[in-house]
This record gives C-alpha cells, structure tokens and sequence, in this order.
C-alpha cells in the first residue's frame, strides 16, 4: 500500500512539475514573440497564446500581463484609432483581470499607466487633460507600491518629458528621473523568472534628448 | 501495483490527441484573420491564419468547451466532445453591437460624449468654440437645428419656441435653465459644460424617457467621481471664480464659487441700455460623488445663484419718459441621482430634484413677479438581456407650483395668479437589434395632469439601418406634449397639453475623424394657445402650426493637420396661427437660412489654439402696425464673426480671450413699436438690438494641483 501511495505521490509530483515546466517554457516562447515582434500580424497570434495560457494557468498574474503589453504594442502599431482604441480596451481587459489574482503587482500598475498614455496619443486633444493626470496617477501609485520598478520610473519620466517639451519647460525634472530610471534598470533584479524586463531602451533613447 | 498500472494506463490513454480544425468567419462572410481558438480552461488551441482557417490537436478528452474570440467581436462558445476523432468547425462570430462600427439610433440626436466612442461633439468643443462665450446653448446654436434668436440666448429648435427645448440632469428635469435677463437681453444656460462627461442634444424623436418637452430635448450627463485634488483660481475681466476638487478612495467633492460684476466692464463699453445698476450676480455650485457598496453611484449637485440689475425704459415716441425695472433674481437647483446594478442583467436608477425660481421684479416699484417651485422624483429599471435586447420602464412625477403677479390693465395695480400641477407620467421602452445592420427602438409614455385631469399616451419609435461599413439610414417618429407656457396656464388652468408629432429622416456617414450628416423633417403643431379674439385674458387651445426643413452637418478635423472645423446648414419652412396672430405666419423667431461655420487651430509653436465662428441667419419676420400685413417685413440678415485664442505657457495656467462680432456688423433682431401714433400718423419704431455689438472677454486661469500638468482648458 505504502507504494501505491508513494507512487500517486510520486507521480502527482511529477505531473505538477511537468505542467510547471510547461507554463515556463510556452511563457519565454511567447515572452519572446512579444518583445521582439514588429507587427500586429506577428503580436496577436502571440497574445492569443498567452490569453490561452491565462485561461489554464488561474493562479497565473503573468499570462494576462504578457497579453496586455501584447496589445498595447499592437495599439500602437495600429494606424487606425477605433482600432487603437479596441487594443487598448483589451489590453486593460487584461489588466482588470490580472488585478483580480495580484491587485498589488507593480508592474501591472505600471502598464495599466502605459495604455493611458497610450490612450492620450490617440485624440490629444479630447483626452490629454484626463488620461495624463490618470497615467501620472497610477506611475506613482505603481511607485508606491514598489520604488525600485525601474519601468514605473521610466514611462514616468516618459511623461514628465513630454509634458515639459510641450510646454517649452525645463526638463531638468524628467532627465533626472530617467536617469534615476536606467540605475533600476541596471541594479534591479526580480525574484520571479518571468518578471518584465523590457523598457530600458525606451529610457536610453529618452536620456540621448538630455545635456 | 494494478492501481499504478491503471494511472499510467489513463495517462497514456490521455496521450491519444483529437483534432480540431474549420474556419472562422463573420456575419459578413469575410475570414477573420488573428482569431483565438482555444479549448477552455486549457493550452491548446492556435490563431487563424490568413484565410480564417485554424488547425490545432489537443490532449484533452471528453466534454469541453471550445471558445474563439477576437477584438471587436463577441465570444463564441459550443460545447466539443474530443475522443480522437477530428472536430471540424465552421465559426462565426458576431460583431460587438454599438461599438465603433455598429448601428445605433441616430435620427434627431447630437451626441457630445466623453473621448472614445464616435461622437458628434465633445465637452472640450463646447468650451472652445468661439462666439458661445462657453454657454452649452451657445455652443449647439452652432449645430443644424437650431435658429439664432440673438435678444433670447436660449435654444429655438426647428421652429419651436425657446421654451420648448427642456433641459435635464442625470435625467433629473430643470424647470428653469437659463439664468435671468433683462428684457431683450440674451440670457446664459445656468450649467458649466465642464460639470458634463456626455451632452445629447436631441432636435426631436427622443427617447419615451423624456417628456414635457415639445421641441427639443438637452440631456446633459454629469461627471463621475473625480480623480485628483485640485484648486483652480480663475481672473475674469467681469469677476472671479474659485474652485476646488477634494478626492478620497471612494468619493470626491467639488465647489465653486463665482462672482460676476459687469460694472467695470460696462465703464469702457458704451451700452444702448440705460443701467441703474448693471448686473451682478453670486454663485456656487457643489457636487458629490460616492460609490455605494459594490457598484452603486450616488451623485448630488446642487446649485445657488443671486443676481440683480436695475436699468430705465424708454417710451418710443417720448424717450425722456421712462420707467424703472428692477429684477433680482434667487435660483435653487438640487438634484441627487443613484444608480445601483442588481445583476448582470437588470439595474434600477432613480433621482430627485428641486428647482426654486424667483424672479421679484419690480415695474415703477410695482410688483409684476413670479416664483416657481417644483420637485421631480423618478425610478427607472432597465434590463439587458445580451446586446440584442435592451428594455426599460418607468415613473415619473413632476410637481410645480407657481405664483405670479400681474399688473391689471384698468386698476394699474398688481394682483396674484397661481397655480398648481402635479404631472405623473410613466413610460416603457425596448431596443431590438434585428439585425447587425438594423436596430428599432419602440415605446409609449402615460401622462396625467392633475391640473386638466386629461390623460394621454404618445407613442415613439426609432429605426436605424446600417447597409454597409459607414453610412446609415435611420428614422424617427413620436408624439410630443407639454404644459404651455407659465404666462397662459396662470390664467387658464383649463389650458390643455401643446402638442408636436415629428416625422424624421436621416442619413449620415461617420468615419474617424470626419462627419457628415443629412435630415430632413416634418413636424405638427397642435393644441397651441390661442387669444380668442386677439384678448390676452381669453385663451383656448385652438392654435396649430407646422415646421418642415433639412439640414446638412459636415465636420473634418483630419485633412488639415492641427485643424478642425464644422460647418452647418438648416433650411427652415415654417408657420403658425397661435398667441395673437391674426392667421397663420412665419413666427419672430424663426429664420429661413441658418449657417455656421466653426474653425479651431491649435498652433504648437505658439502653444495657442485660436478659434472663430461664422454664423449667419436670414432675416426674421416682425409685424410693422404701418403695414397691414402681420408679420410681413424682415429684419436685415445676421452675420457674426467671433474668435476666440487661449495661451497656455505654462502647465498650470491659461490666458483666455474671446471677442464676439469681430467685425462689429449691426445686428437687429427685431422691432418694438410705439403704442401709439406720432405727430405724422405712424407708428414709430425701435431696433431690438443686443446691448453691444461686441463683447470682449479676458481671463487668467491658474489651477494647482500635485502634478503640474492639470490646467482647466477642459472648463473654459
């Protein structure tokens, strides 16, 4: 009886590290089309992977967060602004679900700021008063949550930058937040494997505009 | 042993895949490319590829759910049995009703929302478009539909009069929406637009939801709790105004309070009107907001206002002999609204306002003024059973009462009238999309009136069919009622409902950043009050009319980068025998050809956005006691040029300035004749003019707030 009971154990164990192994492994595959995809043709087949990934793995913030940051690129490639908008509106989808399993996830709150700023590109006009107070909003509130996230400091000097360049302001106040940026971005270092790592870029372009 | 054996055997035997495969497509017939198929609560599944087709094996065994999704579309589910034999599918999924490109009902209504969706205008518009001085009336008189009518400032809709377009909030009625003027004088709408998220102004064919409205209905939306906490300090060259928006986890209050004193403005412009004492006028407004539980919304505004002017009328034929007119003015508007979802399915809403207006006005020091008061209280349920099918019902009572002193003709002395009415009405109403490309909206409301003890139902409808990917049809048709004016039922509680049955017709093709709009409309006018006889003391309801007209509306703001600009056309036919008018004829107010062309720039260089507005109005009719024929002679052509510039050089601050009739063109709405004959046997006249030709505003408006880049372009 003992190896009955140790084998069901035995192999529960293994079936549970098989799946855990699996999600690892389809979520660098997909972790990756995300980063490194061009296209709207190339990102939705990839977030379509990820949504399915969501539905298995329900304990899973990650899934859903890949999906969202999958969409908001594709928001951003998209040229026409209904469809931004219908992106955008999945992207936060998304994020209203991860909030659900991890309401206290930085980087979710760091991105949920992001399509808001995307959001402001699409109609500055109408939406530049609301939706930049609420992405200015929800980076520090991204900040508070967690001050080393160095993506909740880049996409906020992102928009301190632009909001100065509008207004033919300093931009003392943005460069030294984009460089307090690229410090987390180097020293930062999450215990979770499928943390995000993008952004750096984003911030070392920003820097080359600063003295 | 034999149990391990067996798992493995069940572990092996889930090894065995099933394949599923097919085709996804839309209503249309057209493959959908990038689609999700997927095998629920599972990996497996795959995307459609560039002919719609999908193709992918699963480990799953059993009953289970396959789902395929894509933006813009709803979810498609059917349940699967996989037991290694292949699952073919042919999907197709519908598109997501009423957004983007979906078909919605659109005959006779503007509709101003908040960002997203495809609207007509937006709150920012109405702020900035120059010549409304950031009046909401000021701004839709720039929309087809409407008639300028300069001496009255309200909205004069397809051959209504200005008291036939009712304004609601948060579908809470306002019995008086406009703030007081002196006679021939334009009067503001009492509402900042920035207290809105969404404006639908309708020019007929309305929802059952609204009625005592014969014309026109103004549905403005209030805004949701706040987001951060703000101070904004505004410096007018006619006052100054302090606001300040305090927000918690939950809820968020707004104040603002106004003073406005045009005295030193009037010391620089020369005036026609002979002022005692110009206008001045206090006000503050404060609005609550708070989630209730998990989804409920309760939202309170209110709002107090105290103005005051003192000026001499003149006699026509003896300017030296003139009387004095004093009016002050004391308003109260309270409204609270609550919304609560009960489920997925079903919401209930429900509100009260109360409206106090007091003009106490004061002819030679004797007393000719009125007060009204009155309480709305409502409660709608509504329920939608999936997209296709959205139904609700509910009741209303609209109470009034109402007391008014009049000067007798032969004593010269004022006696009171009142009055009292208690309106209790409730309406049904269902929306059905038939179709993709078809949507029907179709309702009834009940009224009683206490006051005529008559009942009535009046049936609405509206059709929209969508044929392709832009353009649709839509029509509309209802019958309308309203109590008549407060002037007629103080002497006639008799006095039925007025009535209006319109017919509409509209075609219009929205893309995403360019409009265009075409309708045409009947509309008939019965139960009018009418002088029996010419005596204004004796009224029945013997007055009827009618209204005919198209109009064109084009908006572009994408071929010229940084630009935005609408123009707007209203053909006006128009007559009616009612009041004193001898037979039917073309009303004051009503003018044939109304145009308006409005151009907004926004200049990144300068930090500038600079506005003007074109309007243009044909001539109005007016009755010459010289000439035998009522209502026979026109008034010259209205033509105003209005420019509008707002600086922002910093985050925080906004100089503002606006100058009306730019081109100081002489503008005569009409004519006021001498009673009585002069020396040379006519009557004698006086041009009914607006005080000044022009008006010029300035205003520095400062707001601080923890992130520096909030200012309050959105409330200009």
């Amino acid at each position: 009886m003992k190896t009955v009971i140790l084998s069901i154990f035995l192999l529960l164990q293994l079936t549970l590290f098989a799946n855990d192994a699996k999600y690892k492994e389809q979520m660098a595959k997909q972790i990756q089309i995300v980063y490194q995809s061009e296209t709207i043709e190339e990102l939705q087949p990839a977030v379509n992977a990820l949504d399915r990934i969501a539905s298995a793995e329900k304990t899973k913030w990650e899934p859903y967060y890949y999906s969202a940051f999958g969409s908001l690129m594709m928001a951003t490639r998209s040229t026409e602004a209904a469809k931004k908008d219908g992106y955008l509106d999945a992207a936060m989808a998304a994020i209203e679900s991860a909030k659900k399993i991890n309401a206290n996830e930085s980087e979710l709150i760091a991105l949920e700021g992001f399509v808001y700023m995307i959001r402001v590109t699409v109609d500055p006009a109408t939406r530049g008063q609301q939706y930049s107070s609420l992405a200015f909003q929800t980076y520090n509130k991204a900040l508070n949550l967690n001050p080393e996230n160095p993506r909740a400091l880049g996409l906020l000097a992102q928009m301190q930058f632009g909001t100065a360049q509008f207004f033919g302001a300093s931009t003392e106040e943005p460069c030294a937040t984009a460089k307090k940026a690229l410090e987390k971005f180097e020293t930062y270092k999450s215990e979770n494997v499928l943390a995000p790592v993008w952004g750096k870029s984003i911030t070392q372009g920003l820097l080359k505009n600063c003295k | 042993m034999k149990i391990l054996a067996a798992l493995i055997l069940v572990s092996t035997c889930a090894w065995a895949q099933t394949k599923v495969s097919g085709v996804v497509k839309d209503t249309q017939g057209e493959v959908v490319i990038g689609a999700n198929v997927m095998i629920k609560d599972s990996y497996d599944g795959t995307s459609s590829d560039a002919e719609g087709k999908f193709s992918f094996k699963t480990d799953e065994k059993g009953a289970h759910i396959l789902v395929a999704t894509f933006v813009g579309y709803k979810s498609f589910s059917q349940a699967v049995t996989l037991d290694g034999k292949e699952v073919v599918l042919n999907i197709v999924l519908q598109e997501e009703a009423n957004v983007l490109d979906g078909v919605t009902i659109s005959a006779g209504s503007f509709t101003a929302g908040e960002e997203k969706r495809r609207t007509v205008l937006k709150p920012l518009d109405i702020a900035m478009t120059a010549g409304a001085t950031a009046d909401i009336a000021g701004a839709l008189n720039t929309l087809p539909g409407t008639q300028k009518v300069g001496e009255s400032g309200r909205l004069f809709v397809r051959g209504g009069d200005g008291n036939e377009t009712r304004t609601f909030v948060d579908g809470m009625v306002v019995l008086d929406a406009y703030g007081a003027a002196a006679p021939n004088t334009p009067s503001r709408g009492r509402f900042m637009p920035f207290m809105f998220k969404g404006t639908s102004f309708s020019t007929g064919g309305y929802s059952a939801e609204y009625g005592q409205a014969i014309s026109s209905a103004l549905v403005l939306n209030s805004k949701d709790k706040a987001e951060s906490n703000q101070t904004d300090i505004g410096i007018l060259s006619v006052g100054a105004d302090v606001a300040h928006t305090q927000v918690w986890k939950r809820s968020s209050l707004s104040g603002k309070i106004q003073y406005t004193d045009i005295r030193p403005y009037f010391g620089l412009i020369d005036q026609r009107i002979d002022w005692i004492t110009p206008p001045q006028a206090l006000e503050g407004s404060a609005a609550y907001r708070t989630q209730v539980g998990k989804e409920g919304m309760l939202k309170l505004y209110g709002n107090f206002n105290r103005s005051s002017m003192q000026l001499y009328n003149h006699d026509i034929l003896e300017p030296a002999k003139k009387q004095s007119y004093d009016l002050t003015n004391t308003y109260q508007y309270g409204n609270a609204s609550y919304l609560q979802p009960l489920n997925e399915n079903w919401n209930i809403r429900g509100g009260l306002s109360y409206t106090y207006n007091e003009n106490a006005i004061l002819l030679d020091g004797k007393p000719i003024g009125e007060r009204e008061s009155g309480t709305h209280t409502k409660v709608v349920t509504e329920y939608a059973a999936n997209d296709n099918l959205e139904w609700r019902m509910g009741g209303e009572v609209i109470q009034r009462n109402y007391e008014a002193y009049q000067l007798n003709t032969t004593t010269q002395e004022s006696q009171k009238l009142f009055f009292q009415e208690v309106i209790t009405s409730g309406f049904t109403e269902a929306q059905v999309l038939v179709h993709t490309k078809f949507i029907t909206k179709a309702g009834g409301r009940f009224e009683y009136n206490s006051l005529t003890n008559a009942v009535s139902v009046d049936p609405r409808l509206s059709v929209a069919y969508k044929p392709g990917k832009k353009g649709q049809f839509a029509f509309a048709y209802g019958m309308f009622r309203q109590s008549p004016k407060n002037q007629f039922v103080r002497l006639n509680h008799a006095l039925q409902s007025e009535k209006a049955e319109h017919f509409i017709l509209n075609y219009q093709v929205i893309t995403d950043r360019k409009t265009f709009r075409v309708e045409a409309y009947y509309k008939q006018y019965k139960n009018l009050v009418k002088f029996v006889n010419g005596n204004m003391n004796d009224l029945n309801n013997a007055g009827n009319g009618y209204a005919r007209g198209v109009e064109l509306f084009w908006r572009d703001s994408e071929t010229i980068k940084n630009v935005d600009y609408w123009l707007s056309y209203s053909y006006l036919d128009t007559e009616r025998d009612y009041i004193n008018y001898p037979t039917a004829a073309v009303p004051t107010f009503a003018s044939k050809h109304n145009f308006s062309a409005v151009y907004k720039h926004f200049i990144s260089a300068l930090k500038t956005q600079v506005g003007a507005t074109y309007s243009y109005s044909s001539g109005r009719p007016y009755t010459n006691p010289n000439n035998t024929q009522f209502n026979s002679d026109r008034t010259p052509d209205y033509h105003d040029l209005s420019v509008n510039l707002a600086y922002l050089p910093k985050p925080n601050l906004i100089i503002y300035f606006s100058c009306t009739n730019l081109l100081n063109n002489n503008n005569i709405f009409g004519y006021q004749y001498s009673d009585t004959q002069a020396n040379d046997g006519l009557y004698k006249s006086r041009a009914i003019q607006q005080p000044a030709n022009q008006f010029v505003f300035l205003g520095v408006f400062i707001t601080f707030s923890k992130n520096k880049s909030v200012n309050q372009l959105p409330n200009l």
